[in-house]
């Protein structure tokens, strides 16, 4: 069974491969070898991801949700980070895709000895790697492995810089949620941390490609640095910034908020928790500034009570748990896309 | 050890003086090792010399490098980095004290100075004492020794004079004690804790923790301010700011100087010529830069280049553009390369993790005559950067350097192709130090000859 992609098309359909098909033979218009960042993502790329993703959610709802894509490939997750939600959905998207998956966290490898990121690339290729998922702090990290490792990387977060996997899956689920399914001219809202979210930094890159009317908004002091990139607007795609909540929240059609991690008090950018839910909470009276239907997400994990209300996060406008089974969808997506382009060996 | 003393004859070369701030076509005639004879050409006898072919020029004087002996010689040596020096046209080099020990008492010095002459090197090796103890911010190092031994100044470079009580202290024992010049690398540390690139675009689009100028500037503030304190008693009192990256760090020197204020200050090659938008993938000069380089197609390299990664950090273009006109209105009295040399171990990690520093020693007179090619510096200017501003630093502390082609001399020059090109590889470098963000691409004034105190120090192999 052949899978065909017509990337300048709108229309045709993904088809998954069902039986053990060679990704290499596929005329799949995808050009990267690695997936690091998704600001030189065109929007023809993006609507093959999201045209992917449509025929991987397909696979998800089949009584055996496994397809032999990936058989005999093996993926490495090598997290640097903490992290359960995303690790664990890589690790589904892989074996949904009948992937050998060998999982690493930095903390109990080698990595604890003193071992350099470049050493520890180099050893799990000889252990077999083909394609690298990694998370990392440092922003940057997953382009020093790419330039050594010879499969595909996949970043699965670094540092502040970017998390395009999370980018992906909001997209889609904004496209599949948002009535008329088009982002264009609708206004998005991400509020909350911006400084410290490589969730929101990629969001720019994939909201503004999508058309939409994208509005930051947050305290000043976890702004900072926003106001150079809003006023420019990367590759000419602006989007506004305010620390005005009313002025983000008011007839948004999507609202998305960002968790806020304790330690910002600690470094003076906070008063308090308590003053940051007070003014910046997403709370159900907020949320009435917002359109009537206006969909909630939270990239997770949550902190209820701070950054978004207990009952807005589990109310009927959230489509936070829609986000979370696109996650698998999208990195099934991502994984089968990225494995067509490898040179067999 | 030591070469012979050079026999040369150069002539329809391009001479550029910049003691006599003159330039123009002319010859000139080494003998053994003596600059005997600089002949300036008529109009007349000129024909067709001009500044685009070989030129011949003082030898270059750099106030600011870091050798790494003793303490990290797999980074770079005395004997390598002097060798550094000649390939890049330098007679004279002014080794920062962070090395391990730190050059904070005499012997230390004795030990740098045994390592030039081993070299066999004619290039002059000075050297900058500490300020404190163990570069740690507490005690005053030995300066007076230090001062009698012969160095040219103290700084704790690598990173700022901690406490404002110490600067004070050390600019009025220093300043009493012949006017040596404090050298601070001006740097606010609780502003730039964790730091990785300049606050701006550029570092909020690459998630890069930013480094605000702030933290430069009030550093600047604190120095002139306790500056100005001290000279009212210590008229001697000499300050150096070194590495200035920002436009408002120069702006508070220029005011300074116009007040009287003994102060002195340096740029870097890199910093008047790149610009932090090099992090996210762009390789075009500063003067050709533009607000944002994700929207014209200038990113053409991988982003994250971690010999991008220096202190002070790349700055934005209007920052890059007050380093140059720092230097052309006389704010900034020299061009330093900070030669920092790092190994590929210190380099080749996440970027966030990676060194400080650019090896610069080889690249700086390709980086200055980009500018001069781009109209933006006349070749005087640039070549006064390197070697009668310095000169003027030194204070008469160089036994040798000579910032002129004066007659009946020691000859210390460079002679330079000026319309040829080179490629900068690994290979091409004689630093250890291979961190240069430049490897890759073609300079500009490839270097043919240096001649240090008379002797032959570097010679292009098919010169």
């Amino acid at each position: 069974m052949n899978v065909v992609v017509d990337p300048a098309g709108g229309s045709t359909a993904v088809a998954v491969p069902s039986v053990d098909d060679v990704p290499e033979s596929q005329p799949i218009a995808w050009r990267h070898r690695h997936l690091l960042d998704v600001d030189r993502l065109s929007t023809a790329e993006l609507d093959l991801i999201m045209r992917t993703t449509d025929a991987m959610r397909e696979v998800l709802a089949r009584p055996i949700a496994k397809v032999p894509a990936l058989r005999g490939r093996q993926v490495t997750i090598l997290f640097y980070e903490a992290s359960t939600r995303t690790r664990v959905s890589f690790e589904v998207a892989a074996k949904n895709l009948s992937a050998d998956v060998v999982n690493i966290a930095a903390a109990s490898s080698s990595v604890a000895k003193g071992e350099s990121l470049i050493d520890t690339v180099r050893t799990v290729e000889a252990l077999g790697a083909q394609m690298l998922v990694m998370r990392h702090s440092s922003s940057g990290a997953p382009y020093l492995a790419a330039d050594i490792f010879s499969g595909s990387v996949l970043n699965g977060g670094d540092g502040w810089h970017a998390h395009p996997t999370q980018a992906l899956l909001d997209l889609y689920t904004i496209r599949e949620r948002l009535p008329g399914g088009s982002l264009a001219g609708r206004k998005v809202v991400i509020l909350g941390d911006l400084l410290h979210s490589r969730v929101a930094r990629s969001n720019i890159w994939t909201l503004t490609a999508a058309g939409a009317d994208l509005w930051l908004c947050g305290p000043a002091t976890l702004v900072r640095g926003f106001e150079a990139w809003a006023s420019r607007g990367a590759a000419g795609r602006r989007f506004h910034l305010t620390t005005s909540v009313d002025e983000a929240l008011r007839d948004a059609d999507v609202v998305m908020a960002l968790r806020i991690q304790r330690e910002r008090m600690a470094s003076g950018l906070l008063p308090s928790l308590r003053e940051y839910a007070a003014r910046y909470g997403l709370t159900r009276e907020r949320l009435a500034l917002a359109r009537p239907e206006a969909l909630v997400m939270h990239p997770g994990p949550m902190n209820e009570g701070v950054e978004i209300a207990p009952d807005v996060a589990a109310g009927s406008q959230s489509v936070i748990t829609d986000q979370v089974t696109n996650g698998v969808a999208v990195r099934m997506a991502v994984l089968y896309l990225l494995a067509g382009t490898r040179v067999p060996s | 050890m030591t070469g012979p003393q050079v026999d040369l004859e150069i002539s329809r070369a391009w001479l550029v003086d910049p003691t006599a701030g003159r330039e123009g076509p002319g010859e000139i005639v080494v003998r053994g090792g003596i600059l005997e004879a600089v002949t300036w050409l008529s109009d007349a006898e000129a024909d067709g010399i001009g500044p685009d072919g070989i030129v011949i020029a003082p030898g270059f004087i750099d106030f600011h490098v870091h050798l790494r002996e003793p303490g990290n010689e797999d980074a770079e040596t005395v004997a390598t980095g002097l060798a550094a020096a000649a390939h890049g046209g330098f007679t004279t080099v002014c080794a920062m004290p962070n090395t391990d020990p730190a050059l904070d008492e005499p012997s230390v010095l004795a030990r740098i100075r045994a390592a030039a002459a081993a070299s066999g090197s004619p290039v002059e090796l000075l050297a900058h004492g500490a300020v404190t103890t163990g570069r740690a911010g507490e005690q005053l190092s030995a300066i007076g020794e230090l001062a009698d031994a012969g160095v040219v100044g103290f700084s704790d470079d690598g990173s700022p004079v901690r406490s404002a009580p110490i600067l004070r202290s050390a600019l009025a024992y220093a300043g009493a004690m012949g006017g040596l010049p404090i050298v601070d690398h001006a740097e606010e540390p609780s502003l730039t804790a964790g730091a990785e690139a300049n606050e701006g675009y550029v570092a909020t689009v690459l998630g890069l923790r930013g480094w605000p100028a702030a933290g430069e500037d009030s550093a600047v503030g604190r120095d002139l301010a306790v500056l100005a304190d001290v000279v009212r008693d210590v008229p001697g009192a000499r300050l150096h700011l070194t590495h200035l990256s920002t436009a408002r760090a120069l702006e508070l020197v220029r005011q300074a100087k116009a007040h009287g204020l003994p102060v002195t200050c340096d740029v870097t090659p890199h910093h008047l010529a790149f610009t932090d938008e090099w992090l996210a993938g762009a390789r075009r000069w500063a003067w050709e830069a533009s607000d944002d380089p994700w929207s014209d197609g200038a990113l053409v390299g991988p982003p994250y280049a971690t010999s991008l990664r220096v202190n002070p950090p790349l700055r934005a273009r209007g920052d890059a553009a007050a380093c140059l006109e720092a230097l052309l209105d006389g704010t900034a009295d020299a061009v330093v390369t900070d030669h920092a040399p790092h190994t590929e171990v210190d380099k080749a990690v996440e970027f966030g993790l990676a060194a400080n520093g650019i090896s610069g020693l080889e690249t700086a007179l390709g980086v200055l005559l980009a500018a001069v090619d781009a109209g933006r510096l006349p070749l005087l200017r640039a070549i006064g950067a390197l070697t009668v501003g310095p000169m003027s630093l030194l204070a008469g502390r160089s036994r040798r350097a000579a910032a002129g082609l004066a007659e009946g001399s020691k000859a210390n020059l460079v002679v330079f192709d000026r319309s040829a090109s080179w490629t900068v590889t690994p290979e091409s470098l004689a630093s250890r130090g291979k961190n240069s963000p430049l490897l890759g691409m073609d300079l500009t004034g490839r270097v043919l000859l240096t001649v240090a105190d008379g002797r032959l120090a570097y010679e292009a192999p098919d010169a």
